[in-house]
């Protein structure tokens, strides 16, 4: 199936471009969009999302369509065909 | 006073204090009970001013008094040690304030042989403070009177032989009393609350520090084995390791936008149609030059920036930060983020807050669209949504306070729209007088209510977006938030007073104090503080400044909100729909009183509470006030 994938700033950088399709496998979860992003780009999409101590994700919000999602709970999402994923900057401060 | 017995490390051990109305000074030894009951920076003022200031005196009268003070950290290699704090009783807000700023001005004050500096009284005439290597001087500054904020600077690394000092100085806004004058440091800003308007009614231009003195830790070792590892992990998070160094706060234009939580014509609105023209990435592209750090700070967010389109040309300027952005850009409805570099410059120059003047701006053009002012009030200017070409001229006029509006528009948004009357107070959108930055109050429950009870009013650092921005805590939702904002409070007043900046929070919280901060501080100080007496610093701390705020008049109907957050939903976008009632937001006022102790009724904090902080003699004072 495939999802749309917008990003920005950093992430876009990485990605190099905003708006990117993304063929997955049909029953795909958030988790799985980030697999292939992380086997896709590497360590450089990597530092983006993950602290690299822990290895873990740190906290920030993904939007599937409109509706919010958070990177602390939800990764286990299931994606639908034609949904449009956007990664929220993983930015504290301001 | 016990100040020779003064046992701490991290500290120098003294303060100034200067009497400008006769113009003499003193040295002030920290005692050991100031250190260990409120450590530095926010806490440590809020006690001298509590007990210094009177109850109800005018903000900008010789009664008021302005300290300038770092914390312990400021001088060492602990990440962010770079911070100055300021505070005063706030014209503004008419209650305690504190301002930080980062840079290198902190670590010099201490350099110069001082924690900090208390200005008393009112000179007869303008003054500079220079402080070279432990040796006070108070020099005539009527040849600055008048300049902007950099010329005075320049003007005075003439005049003291040496570009290597830390100058802190007024622009004319604060000379000319306007009531959001900040106080520039550097390219750095003490932006809020309008001290710098507090340091021109004593007659003060500028502070200058240099020299040599060391700031001692404990033990070399121990303190360098926890900076490997606090060092590590600021180079291992994604916030501090490249967010920041890369695009700095105005990532938060794209990313706040995206959800629906950026402000756009005076917060009618919080999603910008055009929001990709200001955004930290266009910004990177078309106008930043080099990346900047403060003192000892890993995370270089600062953006040294050059505006080269002709109508502001040669206009360099360290930003502008995302709230610049939020306030001279997207409030005023405009995407140009040349003339926002170039607004922030002008603020910088003039010695204005950069929030308080888009922010006023945007209200005077929200008034002038429900035709609430005439064009003779406007000095014929037609005040649209979206006229970049205004921005400039209209900082110019606040910060001299030049014609009707801009006079008016200098007492800040609430005293102007007490001015201009007509219903105008319904989006005036400001807290105890304090307008709101850039991060949505309807969209963040938990963060609406960290403005509501904001001792400085709509203050973005007394509760903070990150926990419901980036999913740490559910957003949609007003369970918990009381205890949830009052932890955070707790975060942001021990950091505040320490003094480090917000910005790494992830490092340091992000929701609560953690062994990172305690560890910050003892290998600092040589203090033994656990996690559950810094706790319950930060908590003494932030009931000192709730009393001050009692004997002012503040009371629980003071936290609330602008009417515009509590009755116009958000109208597009991913938090569509989203507003703070008033019945929320009070189910969350009875959650935060609750779990602090405070009596529900009134929100001023009960007897056994402050008895179990240590704070007898506050509590014996607020009898007068229940």
């Amino acid at each position: 199936m495939q999802v749309t994938l917008k990003s920005f700033a950093n992430i876009k950088d990485v990605i190099g471009q905003s708006t990117k399709c993304i063929e997955l496998a049909p029953g795909a979860k958030l988790s799985d969009l980030f697999t292939y992003l992380n086997r896709e780009y590497g360590e450089k999409f990597n530092r983006q999302v993950t602290d690299q101590i822990s290895g873990k994700l740190v906290p920030f919000l993904i939007l599937i369509n409109e509706k919010t999602f958070r990177s602390t709970t939800d990764m286990e999402t299931l994606l639908n065909e034609g949904d449009t994923v956007t990664i929220m900057i993983p930015f504290d401060g301001g | 006073m016990d100040g020779n017995n003064f046992i701490y490390k991290g500290y120098i051990g003294k303060m100034l204090r200067i009497n400008l109305t006769n113009g003499s000074w003193s040295d002030v030894p920290l005692t050991n009970e100031l250190a260990e009951k409120y450590i530095g920076g926010a806490g440590m003022a809020a006690r001298i001013l509590y007990d210094e200031l009177k109850p109800g005196i005018d903000p900008l009268s010789p009664d008021n008094k302005v300290i300038f003070l770092t914390g312990p950290v400021e001088g060492t290699m602990i990440p962010t040690s770079c911070r100055i704090g300021c505070y005063a009783k706030s014209p503004l807000t008419n209650s305690f304030f504190h301002s930080s700023a980062g840079g290198h001005f902190g670590p010099e004050l201490k350099f110069a042989g001082y924690d900090g500096i208390i200005f008393e009284g009112r000179s007869k005439k303008p003054v500079y403070l220079f402080i070279d290597n432990g040796l006070v001087e108070l020099r005539d500054a009527a040849h600055l009177w008048g300049l902007d904020s950099n010329t005075t600077q320049h003007r005075m690394f003439e005049e003291l032989g040496s570009d290597e000092i830390q100058i802190a100085s007024i622009g004319p806004a604060g000379e000319k009393l306007v009531r959001f004058a900040c106080i520039i440091c550097g390219s750095r800003a003490l932006g809020r609350g309008g001290l710098g308007a507090v340091l021109g009614s004593k007659n003060v231009k500028a502070v200058a520090v240099r020299g040599h003195h060391s700031v001692d830790v404990p033990d070399i070792r121990k303190i360098k084995m926890f900076l490997e590892d606090l060092y590590a992990r600021f180079s291992a998070n994604p916030s501090t390791a490249e967010i920041l160094p890369r695009y700095g706060t105005p990532v938060l234009v794209n990313a706040n936008n995206t959800l629906g939580l950026f402000g756009y014509h005076n917060w009618q609105d919080e999603y910008n149609p055009e929001s990709e023209r200001l955004s930290g990435e266009t910004m990177r592209k078309k106008i930043v030059k080099r990346d900047k750090s403060c003192y000892a700070c890993p995370a270089r967010c600062g953006k040294f920036s050059i505006v080269e389109s002709v109508s502001v040309e040669g206009c360099c300027v360290e930003g502008p930060e995302y709230e610049d952005i939020f306030s001279l850009g997207s409030m005023c409805g405009h995407s140009d983020i040349e003339i926002v570099a170039a607004a922030e410059r002008l603020c910088d120059d003039i010695g204005l807050d950069a929030i308080e003047a888009g922010v006023a701006i945007a209200f005077a053009m929200e008034c002038y669209q429900r035709k609430l002012l005439t064009d003779k009030q406007t000095d014929g200017m037609q005040l649209d949504f979206g006229r970049s070409d205004l921005i400039i001229p209209m900082i110019k006029k606040i910060g001299m306070r030049e014609g009707y509006l801009g006079d008016v528009l200098a007492e800040g948004v609430k005293r102007a729209s007490e001015k201009i009357g007509k219903g105008s107070g319904q989006f005036a959108m400001q807290n105890k007088g304090l307008t709101y930055p850039g991060h949505s109050a309807r969209g963040m429950p938990g963060f609406a209510l960290g403005y509501a009870t904001g001792p400085r009013g709509a203050s973005h650092h007394d509760g903070r977006p990150t926990g419901e921005r980036t999913g740490l805590v559910q957003r949609d939702t007003i369970e918990g938030k009381g205890e949830y904002t009052a932890r955070i409070n707790h975060l942001n007043i021990l950091t505040d007073s320490m003094i480090v900046c917000h910005l790494p929070e992830a490092i340091w919280g992000p929701l609560d104090i953690t062994d990172t901060l305690v560890r910050c501080i003892n290998t600092t100080t040589g203090m033994d503080l656990n996690l559950e007496n810094a706790r319950l610093t930060a908590e003494r701390i932030w009931n000192l400044i709730r009393a001050f705020g009692v004997r002012e008049g503040y009371r629980r109907e003071h936290d609330t909100l602008a009417p515009r957050f509590m009755e116009e939903p958000i109208k597009t976008g991913p938090s569509k729909d989203m507003v703070i009632s008033r019945e929320m937001l009070d189910y969350m006022l009875d959650q935060y009183y609750e779990f602090r102790g405070w009596d529900k009724k009134t929100g001023i904090p009960t007897r056994e509470k402050l008895q179990e902080l240590g704070l007898t003699d506050i509590a014996d004072d607020l009898d007068a006030y229940r």
